[in-house]
């Protein structure tokens, strides 16, 4: 795989969520991915960057950079903001028996990039947030869960 | 993303299409109060033209649902198909939504 990272970053707000879709799908359209798995990274890469958005600058403002390295028919991908530590593979999981009076509303977010992407690893280093994922993750996603 | 709204004598019918994702699932929420508000008491939501939707949707959904449930009526979904599709069955939402094939089927159970 070619490791030669392409970089953006922009401030750590909603409205940087599409530009950083835009910019993610070169790689992705690099690296061969077919076209229905455009929209399932669109989808990691909001919930990933609005959890970022609301909580990583609480108060305050910062910027967040998106890294993607493209190989052969997947992405690896890295998201890192300088915001307050936050480890989002610690929050505890929603509990999907509930029924519709008593399901939360939200904290589904960090179950659907945990079920679509692979290898999701956080590291916290120099006062930074890393979350590194490989994309598509069936292959990864299905030796976590089985 | 587009809204497009049809008051049917037993239902309110939502047609979303596009894109339904963090900087625009509020304008559903606002839809929603807005024939809540009006007395609505049962909304069926068609998303056959529904590209794309992120938990902030979802958020969305669970939330109009909740407020139409707790005065007797209910959201009803229909037309799920791609990506929203996977969304619901990962997030197990399509067991605790009434979930139809088309508005037809979903008008025709009320």
């Amino acid at each position: 795989m070619d490791t030669a990272f392409q970089r953006l970053t922009l401030p750590a707000q909603v409205e940087s969520v599409r530009k950083f879709q835009e910019f993610a799908r070169n790689g992705a359209q690099s690296a061969g991915l077919k076209s229905e798995d455009m929209d399932m990274l669109d989808l990691v890469l909001e919930e990933i960057l609005v959890n970022i958005a609301r909580y990583a600058y609480e108060g305050g403002t910062g910027d967040v950079e998106v890294a993607y390295a493209a190989g052969a028919g997947a992405l690896l991908v890295e998201i890192t903001d300088r915001g307050a530590s936050f480890n989002p593979l610690e929050a505890a999981p929603p509990d999907l028996a509930l029924g519709l009076a008593e399901r939360p509303i939200g904290g589904l977010g960090v179950l659907l990039v945990k079920q679509n992407v692979g290898s999701l690893r956080y590291r916290r280093d120099n006062g930074r947030n890393t979350l590194s994922f490989r994309f598509p993750g069936e292959q990864a996603t299905k030796e976590a869960f089985f | 993303m587009n809204i497009e709204a049809t008051q049917l004598e037993k239902a309110v019918l939502l047609k979303v299409s596009g894109r339904m994702d963090a900087e625009n699932a509020t304008e559903f929420d606002r839809a929603c109060d807005a024939w809540i508000a009006q007395g609505a008491k049962h909304v069926i939501v068609d998303l056959n033209g529904l590209q794309y939707v992120s938990s902030m949707g979802l958020r969305s959904f669970l939330a109009a649902a909740q407020k139409l449930k707790s005065d007797s009526g209910s959201l009803i979904l229909c037309g799920l198909r791609g990506l929203p599709r996977q969304v619901f069955e990962m997030t197990r939402l399509m067991s605790i939504f009434p979930v139809y094939d088309t508005a037809e089927q979903a008008l025709a159970a009320l």
